[in-house]
């Protein structure tokens, strides 16, 4: 009999996702408030139950899902966006006849994301993707009269499927090749791979593919718009979650499977690091959009992520995982803030149509002071200021890079890590140095909750941050 | 180590495939050719009708379908296809050691779909509107 107390956290969250869906179906547009506070507790309940499983190891369905501390970790991270997004959501579905589909969404999402981080199978990875993101194309549409929300959706649709055709392309080749789909099996089968081009164009779908989703330059066009487009929640739960899926779903792939064929992807993720951080950054100086500048320092973000898989010792491993957290937390709670003001600017003046402009954030330290200080703490976090998490993950991975040899790829991080301190602290200048006319606004208590704990977690990863860096270690074991 | 398959002969199996290629490019030119040369040409106005011994189409070609039509299609493929997920489940129902287990997952997957039935119905998608 198979152990299925390990795949207890995937079943509770998929239970919740259908009885929100199906007891909102009889429920009165004004009742289905409970359908947050029923989505977060089962996300809590999933997280818990998460948690209790740590340490733990062990291999379901014939070795096609893998229990481990690298799948427990990422698992942890969905989670808490998860958890994180679903407080929000409460106020942000307020009065929406739509909350049960939103919230139902939202959950097999990140069931998908859960089982990409679990599966030990090209074939399982693949149909964990697109269940994530299947259930994400139409998360950013949510907003179905708002044009540029449709726009968004469709945009990220139209690459999201050309890049999984691309992934299962690889998948094919590399099937083709080694004659398994088993991801151990085929590091185990490499020999017929290495030396054929069929391994080097397999290595290069496969991060053509699982570039898009991560949003690697030259892969990520799709990213500002459809971050800007989609509704502040739903952004949040696409940098902050269905990035990280993408990455562990990239180190499952490279790191374990295509492991021998190190040579040919380590140059192609050195090259894409590089213009990833610096195009990322360069072009998030010139937004007004506060959700577009997030968008493309979310690029950036993906381009120190990537350089793990430049130096590709245990360390640097365990910053990118760790970087991976932090990340999540400061990016979902940074688009909360800004959910928050979207929501200040529209229930003001209702048909504004950049509601997410700087200008909007003008004076906000006086007029919305706990999410002001939450979005500050959040933003020098991304930029990578000591005491938060950033720091600390940043520190672990940039520190590996130089000890690894690498040192001008530490020091283009480095450079780059300075020119974002720029644009993030031009939002701050505006939320405490700018006056502004507008009243002091009663703060939605939803979207301030999931703010604080993300404000905790960033500080105490960056206060106290061993027992996550610890983690991160044991994650790393699994890859290396 | 010797792997599962051999790529240094992979190449010679897909000869047929190749041949098949080459004839598949030669046959419509060829047999259009020897169409041309053979059969004999007739005109008149009804050869140009849409279907020449059918009846004469009424209206415009392009007409839009009813959007409603499309959710139909859209419910019917889509429980066409889990009905494809019980053959499987068919074919290894009869043995023992996995009779109970694999009934208990296919009721599971069954009320699975059966919710997303209720769903449609609640959510009117199969009512036609005009």
């Amino acid at each position: 009999m198979i152990n299925l107390t390990l795949l207890a956290p995937e079943l509770t969250l998929i239970g919740t996702g259908l009885a929100v869906l199906l007891i909102g179906l009889f429920l009165g547009t004004n009742a289905k408030k409970i359908l947050g506070y029923l989505a977060s507790l089962g996300v809590l309940v999933s997280l818990v139950l998460v948690l209790m499983s740590l340490g733990r190891e062990d291999m379901l369905f014939n070795d096609t899902l893998s229990f481990d501390a690298l799948s427990q970790f990422f698992k942890l991270v969905f989670l808490s966006v998860a958890l994180l997004v679903s407080i929000a959501s409460i106020k942000y579905t307020e009065g929406n006849s739509h909350t049960e589909e939103f919230y139902s969404l939202m959950i097999f999402a990140t069931a998908g994301m859960m089982f990409v981080a679990s599966a030990n199978d090209l074939i399982v990875l693949f149909v964990a993707f697109e269940l994530a993101s299947l259930a994400t194309y139409a998360l950013a549409g949510f907003e179905k009269k708002n044009p540029i929300s449709l726009e968004a959706s469709i945009k990220y649709f139209m690459i999201g499927s050309l890049s999984a055709a691309l992934m299962l392309f690889g998948i094919s080749f590399i099937y083709g090749a080694t004659g398994t789909t088993s991801i151990p099996g085929v590091a185990e089968n490499i020999d017929l791979l290495l030396g054929s081009p069929m391994g080097l164009l397999s290595a290069v779908l496969m991060i053509a593919g699982l570039g898009f989703k991560i949003a690697l330059v030259p892969f990520h066009m799709w990213a500002p718009d459809t971050y800007q487009g989609s509704p502040s929640v739903v952004s949040s739960l696409l940098a902050a979650g269905s990035k990280k899926m993408g990455f562990v779903a990239a180190f499952k792939v490279f790191m374990i499977a295509l492991i021998a064929l190190q040579a040919e992807w380590t140059t192609a993720f050195a090259v894409l690091a590089v213009i990833t951080m610096t195009l990322g950054n360069v072009v998030a100086l010139s937004q007004t959009s506060v959700k577009r500048m997030l968008a493309y320092s979310s690029v950036a973000q993906a381009g120190y992520i990537a350089m793990a898989f430049v130096v590709m010792s245990k360390t640097a491993l365990a910053g990118a995982i760790l970087y991976a957290l932090s990340h999540g937390f400061m990016k979902a709670g940074a688009f909360i803030a800004t959910a928050a003001v979207v929501y200040m600017v529209l229930s003001e003046k209702k048909d504004s149509e950049t509601p997410d402009d700087i200008d909007n954030f003008r004076g906000l330290g006086r007029r919305m002071p706990v999410t002001a200080l939450c979005m500050t703490i959040f933003l020098f976090a991304l930029a990578g200021i000591p005491l938060t998490a950033g720091y600390m993950s940043k520190f672990v991975l940039f520190a590996s890079t130089i000890e690894a040899g690498l040192v001008w790829l530490a020091v283009i991080a480095i450079l780059n890590s300075a020119i974002s301190l720029f644009y993030y602290a031009k939002v701050v200048k505006y939320m405490y140095f700018l006056p502004s006319d507008g009243e002091k606004i009663t703060e939605p208590i939803p979207y301030t909750f999931a703010m604080l704990i993300a404000v905790i977690f960033v500080l105490v990863i960056g206060f106290w941050s061993e027992p996550f860096l610890y983690w991160a270690m044991e994650a790393a074991k699994v890859l290396i | 180590m010797s792997g599962i398959i051999d790529v240094s002969n992979i190449i010679y199996s897909y000869i047929p495939v190749a041949i098949i290629l080459v004839v598949a490019f030669l046959m419509p030119p060829v047999t259009m050719f020897l169409v041309k040369q053979l059969s004999p040409r007739s005109k008149s106005p009804v050869k140009y009708e849409t279907y020449e011994a059918g009846s004469v189409p009424t209206g415009s070609a392009r007409i839009q379908f009813n959007v409603e039509y499309y959710l139909y299609a859209i419910a019917f493929v889509l429980f066409d296809i889990e009905v494809l997920f019980l053959y499987p489940w068919a074919t290894i129902f009869r043995e023992p050691s996995i009779t109970i287990i694999a009934t208990i997952e296919m009721l599971i997957f069954i009320f699975v779909v059966l919710f997303g039935y209720l769903y449609l119905i609640k959510k009117e998608a199969l009512k036609w509107q005009k």
